[in-house]
């Protein structure tokens, strides 16, 4: 039951983030697709995890960690591309 | 089902439905601060309850619940600093407002002109 409620939370938030997609294409300036982005990747950071605790493989929770602690890396570069105009 | 199964799923279904308010929101939302709202706030206060829901069923000592864990604190501090700092910069870069926007406390006034001097703070 409970691994039955991590598949189907893994593969909710997969499809939730894919609604993002939407933004990702249509989004007006790079800064909205930057928001997109961020956000699919908080979300592929839950799938993954939830994934992780349904299949009892631990060697996803690596990626998982991963993703979650590099993933503001694309704000935080663009945003001081933006401010600064060097990289 | 065992009050533990419940406590998971009920988690999980509070993660998914904040998540997908959110999600709505930054498709929604008239202009970029708005979307960062969205995806600072709703986001991460989805995938809280979503990793609550990984703690409760695996247990807080097990690898699941523990990474689990590290990824909620991780969170807690990158989100926020990665919405800061995208709003800031496109503030200072000038992407502009929504035309309804009511009051800029930071800068100019952005939709009619002089009413934050009247409100007197800024």
């Amino acid at each position: 039951m409970i691994g039955m409620t991590f598949g189907v939370a893994c593969l909710a938030g997969l499809a939730v983030a894919g609604l993002l997609v939407i933004r990702l294409v249509r989004g007006p300036t790079v800064s909205d697709r930057l928001v997109a982005v961020n956000t699919i990747a908080t979300q592929a950071t839950l799938a993954v995890i939830f994934f992780a605790a349904f299949a009892q493989r631990t060697v996803y929770l690596d990626v998982s960690l991963w993703l979650c602690s590099f993933s503001y890396l694309t704000t935080i570069v663009w945003s001081r591309y933006l401010e600064r105009g060097l990289l | 089902m065992t009050a533990r199964e419940g406590a998971v799923v009920v988690l999980a279904a509070a993660g998914f439905f904040f998540t997908l308010s959110g999600v709505v929101g930054i498709l929604r939302m008239p202009d970029l601060y708005t979307r960062i709202q969205c995806s600072s706030k709703t986001i991460t206060m989805g995938a809280l309850p979503a990793l609550a829901a990984v703690v409760v069923g695996e247990g807080p000592v097990s690898p699941y619940g523990s990474r689990a864990l590290f990824v909620a604190f991780l969170l807690l501090v990158v989100n926020p600093l990665s919405s800061h700092t995208l709003a800031r910069a496109a503030y200072k870069t000038g992407v502009p407002m929504w035309k309804g926007a009511v009051i800029d406390q930071v800068g100019q006034p952005a939709g009619d002109q002089g009413r934050s001097h009247e409100n007197g703070d800024g």
